[in-house]
């Protein structure tokens, strides 16, 4: 008689049977929707109109890049060159709309085109070239990242106005960018279910020898489906690009993995053959939450990686485990139109259980919001480097002494990360925000539409472009350039040949610095610069590329890096050179900087205090927020360090 | 009551799936030194039964019993402990790890924490020997072929010390020459007092080198009977009625060539291949595995290229290489791996039968689904596939309803030249005879039918004509009436004075009359 019990029917089960059913087959959705509940739990924040479609801006370029993967992954391929291509489409927008003078609708066909011809290319290497698809996408990672560069020579290029209006608003409230995820995610979904290169590309993912053999075109399909893919990812890079104002070389890095995530997480398989765009969409939408969430929840950066990670896998195992647990030999969906009817119907069900649970929860923190403690942010473009960390060593013992309450939150070098981290702290309703820029130019729209709220934006180390600021706390790094120039070349005696190590391609300190360090120089015709390279402010490039270097000048007297982490990467690569026939000047007086300072390895750095930069900077966001004036910039003293004085200077 | 020969009982056993009952209420019991033939159609259940027995499956009412004691095996390893050792027709073997490695992997000999090759290599050495094939430790497992990696399975189930040893289906991708040297293995096994659970749908076998036979229906044991018993009888037992005829060909008259195929030949493959097919005619290619049918055929349909010859189709000659334009003539293909070549394993029913019809089905790029879903509904219901419904997944079929479907979806574009490639292999007698009737209902609507299979009894009871190949090249033609087995066979090994490749034989043959070597293929 046990065992009777084994073959329940299908029927006997009601509507909460139905709702239990339609989550159990949609792991990723079950997932959601227990983030959902959980962030609204948390933070009072969270479940506002504002901070909802703040999500959807954020989650819309991960989309759109994911959308496009889609069609890649469901046909058993992987494309890995999406964020490169969105940020090449972009530069060639913005660059031929601005530098080559191209009518801004010209424009956008072009950089549309690019996108597409990324994806031939891909494609092409794929279907003809034999490539495994993850070698052919990593190549074309590279080239439209370097492409990318080529074009914009490494500087941000603004983005023609007219274009940037798809990162604007319609009718006040209702996000562009959403609207063109929403649009691209029913193009994705039409063109799987319906369309023949659709049906074929879950053909030649399930079995493409089969597919073959049927008589599809296989490399044809192959070459459309990375074309696809390209179109797409042209296209989030203009929403990117409009979001910012600004087409950044450097932009959309690693979105590619979360694409690949967020297709993934949204049920399909690595393997082919599956995969849906309300999946996907979903999937970019678990990540969107996640960040927006940990933003507000004020979790530290560093944690917020490991969560997200944790999520992840979460979220695909749960999709697993559901899948083992529900497998029935019968597979779903085997359509009568009753079927369909009762599906529709528990939809509509979870829909209204969700948005109940949901409301109860925003209920909840009706009360809690109005806190007494005066709430700041501060956004820091990378938390990677001891520089940075020292600025938010700094706010933060300010903040505690005064009983302030201080989120911070991590860029990553990533100006729309940036972005979004700002309009979460907006939809917070902080007192004051303090914004350490990724990029000047990109930082404008969101510290614009933070001056719209009235909320007070202070920026620290680097400026705000187009967008009012209550204060600038910034070391001059022009004059540091200079006063580095000055140092190196009087230690040389005013003559000599020396190499530069340049900062992160792009970025506003490399080029003040560099400019800076130019103009010092000129003063001192017997120094020549025999090389200038890139080293991207890290201390394993500037040991890799001085090395490189080294081959090529062996005989350098001088070395000037455009921060200590590349200066300490080129003392490690000098050796014994180093302070002795190799004289070193870095830039930011970091505690490692001083150490080698105080060892001799390291001639002298240009210090800046950054905790002081982290302390006033804060200082002055709780002047602004209490509506008391502030110093519209604020100089903190730049200064070269030697072994004569680094003992007096402690960050 | 227990048996000391007992090796294995099981009694009353019963598996249920969501939705299927596996198996209900099954009896079976294995002595010492017995073959003992499990036989049934595709779905009766014995893949789950011998799951069970390796512990990926475990019953959910029942006892099995090993050498007496009640056990329970919930995993490989409580298999490999008792003494059982299974061999699945996929065989679970590392292609880039050698014979050695393959036969102890994951129990390598071991010394200092360094694997110990030449131990290992020689405690290997004598396991082939004692399997009796000649095959050295060091090869890699890639470069053997079919019967040989068969043959390291088995060794590799005596390294395990293996008292029970699973076989299903072990003579379906074998020449007959090959399944000799297996019998002869067995039979050996049989001797050192293995107890060997066998299964196949080659009642011929059954005779040959079984003790006993249960049959299993339905999820039940049917009957268990002693190897002697009639095929017919077998074949009641299995199918649940007698099936009044195996082979029930209906010829028609024949119409024009539809089908021309003129001195085709790829350089090291194939040579000088021509031959035709007419209108309402089944043409059926026999030879021994590796002679270069399959080539012939994918070339034929535009999958392969070929170096020099003509392919026409009602007189128009098509391109070469081009599978799109073979298609467009008429010709379809069901080719010889049904999953890893005919279906799209995961999709359902419904896709798979639109797949060919899916380009045709398209305006402006649009795929008429609702066209596409009729359409598949009225041809499975044609073909009679057993299925929960289009949208099932078609891995989940039988072998005998998967084939079905790969038939059925050339039969929607049309097709008027259907190739088939072992067509019934791994297939059970009923759904056989269903295919055959398919076949007959093809020519009788005027299509030309070209079927290759290993099976001879399948070729000749179905051909109207029968072309032998041997070595890449036609050896003969022999008419239905003239076709017999030994004619067939002495066609099929005959060689054109080149220096064929001899394989100096690894053991008597018992019982065949001609000295059958199958080179094989790539």
């Amino acid at each position: 008689m046990a065992t009777d019990t084994l073959k329940s029917t299908p029927g006997a089960r009601g509507a909460s049977g139905g709702l239990r059913r339609l989550l159990l087959d949609n792991g990723a959705l079950t997932a959601l929707i227990v983030l959902v509940i959980a962030m609204s739990a948390l933070s009072g924040d969270f479940l506002t109109t504002d901070n909802l479609l703040n999500i959807g801006v954020q989650a819309a370029v991960t989309a759109i890049l994911a959308f496009g993967v889609t069609f890649v992954i469901v046909s058993a391929g992987i494309d890995l060159s999406v964020g490169s291509v969105a940020a090449l489409s972009a530069t060639v927008l913005a660059w031929s709309a601005t530098s080559a003078g191209i009518p801004v609708v010209l424009a956008v066909v072009l950089a549309v085109a690019t996108g597409i011809a990324c994806g031939l290319v891909n494609g092409f290497l794929v279907s003809y070239g034999k490539l495994p698809p993850f070698i052919a996408t990593l190549a074309m990672l590279s080239v439209g990242r370097g492409l990318s560069l080529v074009i914009s020579q490494g500087s941000p290029i603004a983005f023609p106005g007219s274009v940037s209006h798809l990162g604007d608003t319609l009718g006040g409230w209702l996000p562009v960018p959403v609207l063109v995820m929403v649009v691209m995610g029913l193009i994705t979904a039409f063109v799987l279910a319906r369309t023949y290169i659709g049906r074929s590309m879950y053909a030649i993912g399930g079995n493409e020898e089969a597919a073959r053999l049927s008589g599809l075109r296989v490399k044809r399909h192959k070459l459309a489906i990375y074309a696809l893919s390209g179109l797409f990812a042209a296209a989030a890079g203009i929403v990117l690009a409009a979001r910012l104002s600004s087409a950044q070389p450097q932009a959309a890095q690693g979105y590619e993995l979360d694409a690949i995530a967020a297709v993934v997480i949204g049920g399909a398989s690595l393997a082919g053959g599956t995969g849906k765009a309300s999946g996907t969409l979903i999937g970019a939408l678990i990540l969107a939450v996640l960040r927006n969430g940990l933003n507000l929840l004020s979790v530290s950066a560093f944690w917020q990686q490991v969560v997200i990670g944790v999520v992840i896998a979460l979220a695909v195992l749960l999709d697993t485990v559901r899948r083992k647990a529900g497998a029935t030999p019968v597979a779903a969906g085997a359509g009568s139109p009753g079927g369909r009817g009762r599906q529709a119907a528990t939809y509509v069900i979870a829909a209204v259980v969700a948005v109940a649970v949901v409301g109860a929860m925003s209920f909840l923190h009706d009360g809690s919001s109005g806190t007494k403690t005066q709430k700041l942010g501060l956004s820091l473009s990378t938390l990677n480097n001891p520089f940075f960390v020292q600025i938010r060593a700094g706010a933060q013992e300010e903040a505690e002494k005064l009983g302030l309450d201080l989120t911070v939150t991590d860029a990553q070098n990533d100006a729309s990360q940036q972005a979004n981290q700002l309009q979460n702290f907006t939809s917070e309703s902080l007192g004051a925000i303090v914004v350490n820029p990724v990029d000047s130019d990109a930082a404008g729209p969101s510290v614009r539409s933070a001056n719209k709220s009235g909320i007070p934006v202070v920026a620290v180390d680097r400026g705000v472009s187009k967008a009012d600021t209550a204060a600038l706390v910034a070391s001059d790094n022009v004059q540091g350039g200079r006063q580095g120039a000055e140092a190196l070349a009087e230690k040389l005696g005013g003559k000599g040949t020396i190499v530069i190590l340049q900062g992160q391609a792009g970025t506003s300190a490399s080029r003040e610095r560099g400019a800076g360090f130019a103009e010092g120089l000129k003063a001192y015709p017997g120094i020549k610069v025999v090389a200038e390279q890139p080293a991207d402010f890290d201390r394993t490039k500037g040991l890799d590329v001085m090395t490189n270097l080294l081959q090529a000048h062996p005989d350098i007297d001088g070395v000037f890096a455009e921060n200590d982490e590349m200066a300490l990467g080129a003392i490690k690569a000098l050796g014994k050179k180093a302070g002795t026939s190799v004289q070193v000047v870095g830039f930011d007086g970091t505690p490692d900087g001083l150490k080698a300072v105080e060892a001799g390895t390291l001639y002298a750095s240009v210090a800046q205090q950054p905790k002081e930069l982290g302390r006033i900077a804060v200082d002055n966001a709780l002047r602004a927020a209490e509506g008391k004036k502030v110093d519209e910039t604020v100089k903190v003293p730049v200064k070269v360090v030697t072994k004569e004085n680094v003992a007096g200077f402690g960050g | 009551m227990s048996d000391p020969d007992e090796l294995l009982r099981i009694e009353g056993v019963r598996k249920a799936f969501p939705g299927v009952v596996a198996l209900d209420g099954v009896d079976f019991d294995l002595r010492r030194g017995e073959v003992h033939v499990l036989l049934g159609e595709n779905g009766a259940g014995k893949s789950t039964l011998i799951k069970m027995l390796s512990g990926a499956h475990t019953p959910d009412a029942g006892r099995i019993l090993v050498g007496g004691e009640e056990v329970r095996i919930d995993g490989a390893q409580d298999a490999e402990r008792l003494g059982i050792a299974t061999i699945y027709q996929e065989f679970n073997l590392v292609p880039d790890l050698t014979v050695a490695e393959n036969i102890f992997l994951g129990r390598q000999p071991r010394r200092l924490g360094m694997i110990d090759r030449k131990r290992m290599e020689a405690d290997a050495a004598v396991l082939l020997e004692r399997v009796g094939v000649h095959v050295s430790p060091r090869a890699r497992v890639r470069e053997l072929g079919i019967a040989r990696l068969q043959m390291v399975e088995i060794a590799k189930a005596l390294s395990l010390d293996a008292r029970v040893l699973i076989m299903d289906e072990p003579t379906a991708v074998l020449t007959s020459e090959e399944v000799d040297r297996l019998f002869a293995i067995v039979r050996r096994l049989r001797e050192d007092g293995v107890g060997i659970v066998f299964i196949t749908h080659h009642l011929e076998e059954i005779a040959a080198l079984g003790d006993r036979v249960t049959v299993i229906r339905d999820g039940k044991s049917v009957g268990q009977v002693p190897a002697s018993t009639p095929e017919d009888e077998l074949v009641r037992l299995m199918v649940g009625r007698s099936i009044e005829q195996q082979y029930p060909r209906e010829r028609t008259d024949t119409g024009p060539a539809l089908l021309t195929v003129e001195g085709l030949t790829r350089d090291g493959v194939f040579h000088d291949v021509s031959f035709e097919v007419h209108a309402g005619e089944v043409v059926g290619i026999a030879g021994l595995v590796g002679a270069g049918r399959t080539e012939v055929v994918r070339a034929v349909f535009g999958a392969d290229p070929y170096d020099k010859g003509t392919v026409k189709v009602a007189g128009t000659g098509l391109r070469r290489h081009d599978v799109n334009a073979a298609m467009a003539a008429g010709i379809g293909l069901v080719p010889e791996d049904r999953k890893g070549q005919g279906l799209v394993l995961d999709a359902s029913v419904e896709e798979n039968l639109g797949l060919v019809t899916l380009r045709s089905a398209s305006r402006a790029g649009l795929v008429d689904l609702k066209g596409q879903h009729e359409a598949a509904a009225r041809i499975a219901g044609q073909l009679g596939v057993r299925m929960a419904g289009l949208g099932q997944q078609v891995r989940t079929l039988s072998g005998g309803n998967q084939q079905k479907v790969v038939i059925g979806k050339w039969l929607l574009a049309k097709t008027r030249v259907l190739i088939l490639d072992e067509p019934t292999r791994g297939i059970d007698v009923g759904a056989k005879v269903e295919i055959y009737q398919l076949i007959n209902e093809l020519t009788a609507a005027g299509a030309a039918v070209l079927m290759i299979s290993s099976d001879l009894p399948e070729v000749l009871g179905m051909s109207d004509r029968v072309l032998v190949m041997a070595q890449g090249r036609i050896a003969g033609e022999l008419a239905a009436d003239e076709a017999t087995q030994d004619a067939v066979m002495a066609l099929a090994v005959s060689t054109h004075g080149t220096g064929a490749p001899t394989d100096t034989g690894t053991d008597t043959h018992t019982d065949n009359d001609v000295e059958k070597e199958a080179p094989r293929g790539h």
